[in-house]
């Protein structure tokens, strides 16, 4: 408990000092332009991103079947973790100011490949699991019980 | 009074996946990554803002390089891991009833603090990397200050789930998910090798031997003019050439100023010193050029001497400060890898110290003070 009340009391002292300069150095930090950003990213967030994933989440319960449905989720969440980093690059390509060494790759399809990588491990972890579930259906018939399946990563 | 039970079409979750094991495996890796990054970052303003009686050492030459290509490999690795924490929690965003009691509603504000804080902070850090500003405030002091605003909230957070996050983290991460689906651990594998394919892919910047690697990476440090790459040019510091009349002035108890052909004449050193940004890229390069405290010295100066640098460049960055075992160490460059340095990397001459932020080591240098 004590340990507890030291993090709280440090925490909330730098929480209040933080907050306290912000509003002191009104001049560079514009506190309004801040209360702006910080709305704006609660809204994009909880209004829109996370929505989207509750989406496309309950889309692959709908359209993938049960046995690959694993995979899919999982390569799916590494995908979008990627293409989270991916998109301001291919988005800002092109607007840096010339002659920096700035954004000079090509964003786009260098996320492609990872993309493309990213399938090929799920998929050939899919199939893997195919063929042995393939290979123990014959030697050991049904005696495994059927929640088993389902499993991604056992 | 609220009804016991809430409204027909609020929303519902199944907790099983979206679990105390998984959120408190990601939340203590991301609260080790956010502590990682306040460090370094207070390291970082340390280089900007250093006390008067403690100057920033030149050894470890590689000392900024490492702490801040952790600050920055850190930081974007902390925008997936951020959002797969916010996935494992987003139900409790609808826990019902909204508020049980004062305390209760205190504890939620606190998280909306947390998360838009946190949310905004890794956002800020990343477009500046990307030199992209789509605000009116300063990104400096915003990064700066809105840091202890996340580390506190951290804590505070820490402070009030300690004891669920144990639990948490008690429990295994083996079973418990909806049979059908991804798996606990699948849902961690996933984040591990989103995360891991977005610090292996950027990290190049910083480590040269995974520079072929750095997909997402928003420079190759080795595409730059002279295996260096350029993060201000000439043009954008209002320089389009050097007049025939330049001169590098020395001013001290003794001043003097030196034609470019003099500058060009003094006794040559070499050095290896890496060139570290606070953009998070670093690179490792062969200056060569005149030692400053030599010029220090023949103005009146010594290595105990405070120097401010001055460049061409009007505002901005256009002067640094040097003191210390860095103007020990600190040559005025002539020279990059074997080359004349060019306009951009701050033709004629430009400071160069190890351990230094980037943008410290003024480019288009016309004037140093001795104080």
């Amino acid at each position: 408990m004590r340990t507890r009340l030291l993090l709280g009391v440090v925490g909330l002292a730098l929480l209040a000092y933080g907050g306290y300069q912000l509003l002191h150095n009104s001049s560079v930090t514009h506190p309004s332009e801040v209360a702006k950003w910080l709305v704006i990213a609660l809204i994009v967030h909880d209004g829109g991103l996370a929505w989207a994933v509750l989406v496309v989440g309950w889309l692959t319960t709908r359209v993938v079947p049960a046995r690959p449905r694993p995979y899919v989720q999982g390569g799916l969440a590494c995908a979008a973790l990627i293409t989270l980093i991916a998109v301001l690059l291919i988005h800002r390509r092109g607007h840096a100011a010339r002659g920096l060494t700035l954004l000079t790759q090509d964003y786009g399809a260098h996320l492609a490949v990872l993309l493309g990588m990213v399938a090929a491990v799920v998929g050939a972890a899919y199939l893997v699991r195919v063929l042995r579930d393939h290979r123990q259906g014959r030697s050991t018939a049904n005696d495994r019980p059927a929640a088993d399946q389902t499993s991604p990563t056992e | 009074m609220l009804p016991e039970r809430p409204p027909a079409r609020w929303p519902r979750f199944d907790r099983r996946l979206r679990s105390t094991a998984v959120t408190a495996r990601v939340g203590r890796l991301l609260g080790i990554a956010f502590g990682l990054c306040f460090v370094t970052g207070l390291l970082s303003h340390y280089q900007y803002h250093p006390w008067t009686w403690l100057p920033v050492p030149a050894a470890p030459a590689w000392g900024y390089r490492l702490t801040q290509g952790v600050h920055v490999i850190t930081g974007i690795g902390l925008i997936p891991l951020l959002v797969v924490k916010l996935w494992s929690v987003f139900p409790l965003l609808f826990q019902w009833p909204p508020v049980r009691s004062v305390l209760h509603a205190l504890e939620r504000l606190s998280i909306a603090v947390l998360v838009s804080s946190a949310l905004v902070e890794v956002t800020t850090g990343w477009l500046n990397i990307l030199q992209w500003y789509p605000w009116t405030f300063s990104f400096v002091s915003v990064h700066h200050w809105l840091a202890y605003v996340v580390a506190g909230s951290i804590l505070l957070h820490v402070a009030v789930k300690l004891p669920l996050a144990r639990e948490g983290l008690a429990e295994p991460i083996r079973e418990g998910a909806p049979p059908g689906g991804i798996s606990r651990r699948g849902v961690l594998a996933a984040t591990g090798a989103g995360v891991g394919v977005v610090a292996l892919t950027t990290v190049g910047q910083v480590i040269p031997t995974l520079e072929p690697i750095a997909l997402l990476a928003p420079r190759r440090p080795e595409q730059g003019p002279l295996g260096v790459p350029i993060n201000k040019t000439a043009r954008s510091a209002g320089i389009t050439h050097i007049a025939a009349s330049y001169r590098l002035t020395v001013l001290g108890p003794r001043p003097f100023d030196l034609e470019l052909a003099a500058v060009e004449a003094l006794p040559y050193l070499e050095r290896h010193i890496p060139l570290a940004c606070v953009e998070g890229w670093s690179v490792s390069a062969r200056w060569g050029g005149a030692s400053l405290l030599d010029l220090v010295r023949r103005a009146g100066g010594d290595g105990g001497s405070t120097v401010r640098i001055v460049s061409l460049e009007q505002g901005g960055y256009g002067t640094s400060t040097i003191r210390g075992s860095q103007l020990h160490e600190a040559l005025m460059a002539t020279h990059l890898n074997g080359g004349r340095i060019t306009l951009d990397h701050g033709f004629p001459v430009r400071l160069i110290a190890p351990d230094r932020a980037g943008v410290l080591n003024t480019k288009w240098v016309t004037r140093v003070e001795i104080r």
